[in-house]
C-alpha cells in the first residue's frame, strides 16, 4: 500500500534542542533565567522580561487538557487513514501549553480538565514527538 | 489624540464575481473588483493616490502585491502597502488609510484583496507549524474548534445556538442574489451536518470562496460632490493577540478583540445599543458568538436568548450579516462585509434594507491559527450615514 508519510518537524535554532531533547525522552522548554518564566514556543528571549538568559530546563510531564477536539475531515492525505483523531492543547504543571495528540484512552473519554502525563512517540531516528496519555 | 471620526468615508464598494470559481488568477479577481469599487465612487481613476491591498492568501513569493495591482490599474499611488491582518484587512486597511489622508500621504485610497483557491489547494494543506502539523493539527480549522469547545466549556453556550445563527444568516443570504449559498437551511440540518473538526460542524464553516473584494476612501470633503451618498468612517479599532498558547503566560488574558471594541465605539463617541445594524466577521459561528460580548452587544449568559429571541434577524433588535455572512454570502474577508454596511447606511439593501439604518458595525478577524504560537488580529469600523 502506498503510504504518503507525515510531515515532521524541521528544527530550526530555536527549536533544534525542544526536539533533541524529545528523541533522548526528556521534555524541555526555555526556563528564563532572571524571571523563572517557562515558555513555549521557543525563542531568542522571554515575552515577560525580555531576558536573553535561560536553561532548557526538564518538565515534570504532567499537565490537564485545556482543549481537545476531535479531526474528522483530514486536511493532509498522510493523516486520512487516522481519523476520526483528536487534537488536544495541554497545559502543563509549570504553566506552558502545546498543541499534541492524545493516546492510549478513546476520544469520547477526553475532557477538559483531565490529568495526563508526556509519553514520547519515536516516529523514526530523527523525530520523536511528545503525546500525552491518561495519568495513571 | 486627534480624532478623525466623520471626517472620512468610504464612497465607492465593489466585489469581482465570486463563488467557486476556476479561471480566473487572483490578480485578475483583485482588478474586477477595483475597477467596480472605483466606478461605484464615481472618482477619477487619476484622483487615487493610496492604494492598500490585502496580502494574497497563497503565501508565495508576492513581494510588492501591492504597487503590482496598482500598475495593473494604472495608478502610481503616493501612499501603498500590503497588509496582512487576515479578515481583519479590511476593516484594519481603512484605519490605516484615514489615518494616512489624514497625514498628507495621499487624497483617495483603494483598499482590496482577492483569493483564488486553485490550483494551489493542494499545497494549502501542508500549512502550519512544526508544533501542530506533526500532531495532524493541519491548516485553519482547528484553532476556531477549540475556541468553540472552549466557549461552551466556559459558558454552556447550546450547539442550537450557533446553529441559529448559520440558519438566520441563510435566511438573509436567499435575499441577496449574490450570495454562494443557495438553500435554505433549517436548524435540523445544522444539527444533522457531519462533523469537520469536532465540535464544528459542516454547517459552522463558510465556504471556500474565489473572488475579490475592494472600497474606496476619501475626505468628506470630496465625497460631497459624488453621486452615492457616502458611508462615514466614524470608527475604527484594532488590536492583537496570541491565542490558546501565550508565550507571556496565561494570566490576564481579555476576552479577545475588547481594545478595539472599547477604541471603535471611543472614536465614534456611540455605544452598542445606538447600533442599527452589524456585520460581524464570521468565518465560523464560533466568530458570532465572540463578537457579542467583545462589542457589548449582549453578556456571555445572555447570548443565549439573544440568538434564540431572533433578534440579529431582519426585523430584530439588531439585524445582523444581512447579505448572509461569510458563512452564507461567501468568504470575502471581510470586504464583502464592508460592501453590506456601506450599502445598508446608503439604503441599497431592498429586500435585506434594514429601515432607516444609520449605524452599522463593521468586525474584522483573522491571522494565523496555524503557526506558533497561533495570532489572532481583531478589527472594527462604525459607519453612518
Amino acid at each position: 500500500m502506498f503510504v504518503i508519510e507525515k510531515p515532521l518537524p524541521r528544527p530550526s535554532e530555536d527549536t533544534a534542542p525542544y526536539w533533541e531533547a524529545a528523541q533522548r525522552g526528556e521534555l524541555r522548554m526555555q526556563k528564563c533565567l532572571p524571571c523563572g518564566h517557562i515558555r513555549f514556543p521557543p525563542a531568542l528571549l522571554c515575552a515577560r522580561c525580555l531576558s536573553e538568559e535561560f536553561e532548557w530546563a526538564q518538565l515534570s510531564g504532567r499537565g490537564t487538557v485545556f482543549s481537545w477536539i476531535v479531526v474528522h475531515q483530514s486536511q493532509h492525505p498522510a493523516f486520512n487513514a487516522d481519523t476520526p483523531y483528536n487534537v488536544t492543547i495541554v497545559e502543563l504543571e509549570e504553566g506552558a501549553r502545546l498543541h499534541t495528540n492524545l493516546v492510549e484512552c478513546a476520544n469520547e473519554q477526553i475532557f477538559i480538565g483531565m490529568p495526563v502525563e508526556v509519553v514520547f512517540d519515536k516516529v523514526n531516528d530523527e523525530v520523536t514527538l511528545p503525546k500525552f496519555r491518561p495519568r495513571r | 489624540m486627534g480624532n478623525l471620526s466623520g471626517k472620512y468615508a468610504i464612497v465607492g464598494v465593489g466585489t469581482s464575481r465570486f463563488g467557486k470559481l476556476q479561471g480566473v488568477s487572483t490578480m485578475g479577481f483583485t482588478l474586477e473588483a477595483s475597477k467596480r469599487a472605483i466606478e461605484d465612487a464615481g472618482v477619477p481613476r487619476h484622483e487615487i493616490d493610496g492604494v492598500l491591498v490585502m496580502m494574497p492568501a497563497i503565501m508565495g513569493e508576492q513581494h510588492g502585491w501591492a504597487a503590482r495591482v496598482a500598475a495593473y490599474l494604472g495608478v502610481a499611488p503616493t501612499f501603498s502597502a500590503t497588509m496582512d491582518m487576515g479578515g481583519a484587512t479590511a476593516c484594519g486597511s481603512a484605519a490605516t488609510a484615514i489615518a494616512a489622508i489624514d497625514a498628507g500621504y495621499c487624497r483617495t485610497v483603494l483598499c482590496c484583496f482577492a483569493t483564488q483557491n486553485w490550483p494551489q489547494g493542494v499545497a494549502m494543506q501542508l500549512f502550519g507549524s512544526e508544533f501542530q502539523v506533526p500532531y495532524g493539527d493541519v491548516g485553519a480549522i482547528t484553532l476556531m474548534a477549540h475556541i468553540k469547545r472552549r466557549q461552551q466549556h466556559e459558558h454552556g453556550f447550546k450547539d442550537e445556538h450557533y446553529g441559529q445563527i448559520a440558519v438566520t444568516w441563510r435566511q438573509h443570504a436567499l435575499l441577496n442574489p449574490d450570495a454562494q449559498m443557495k438553500k435554505p437551511m433549517t436548524l435540523e440540518a445544522y444539527m444533522r451536518s457531519r462533523w469537520v473538526a469536532e465540535p464544528l460542524r459542516l454547517f459552522d464553516c463558510c465556504p471556500n470562496t474565489d473572488g475579490g473584494g475592494a472600497f474606496i476612501v476619501t475626505s468628506m470633503e470630496r465625497a460631497r460632490d459624488l453621486a452615492k451618498p457616502p458611508a462615514r468612517i466614524l470608527g475604527a479599532g484594532q488590536s492583537h493577540s496570541s491565542e490558546m498558547i501565550h508565550p507571556r503566560g496565561n494570566d490576564n488574558q481579555p476576552w479577545g478583540g475588547k481594545p478595539a471594541a472599547e477604541m471603535v465605539y471611543g472614536m465614534a463617541g456611540v455605544r452598542p445599543k445606538d447600533l442599527d445594524v452589524a456585520q460581524f466577521y464570521d468565518a465560523f459561528t464560533p466568530r458570532v458568538i465572540h463578537d457579542l460580548v467583545a462589542y457589548g452587544i449582549c453578556k456571555p449568559e445572555e447570548v443565549g436568548d439573544f440568538i434564540t429571541g431572533d433578534h440579529l434577524s431582519l426585523g430584530g433588535t439588531l439585524p445582523a450579516n444581512t447579505a448572509g455572512g461569510l458563512i452564507s454570502e461567501g468568504h470575502l474577508s471581510g470586504f464583502g462585509h464592508i460592501r453590506e454596511g456601506v450599502r445598508q447606511v446608503r439604503g441599497e439593501c431592498g429586500a435585506r434594507q434594514v429601515p432607516d439604518a444609520e449605524l452599522c458595525l463593521v468586525t474584522g478577524y483573522g491571522g494565523a491559527p496555524h503557526e506558533a504560537p497561533p495570532t489572532v488580529s481583531y478589527s472594527a469600523l462604525i459607519l453612518g450615514k
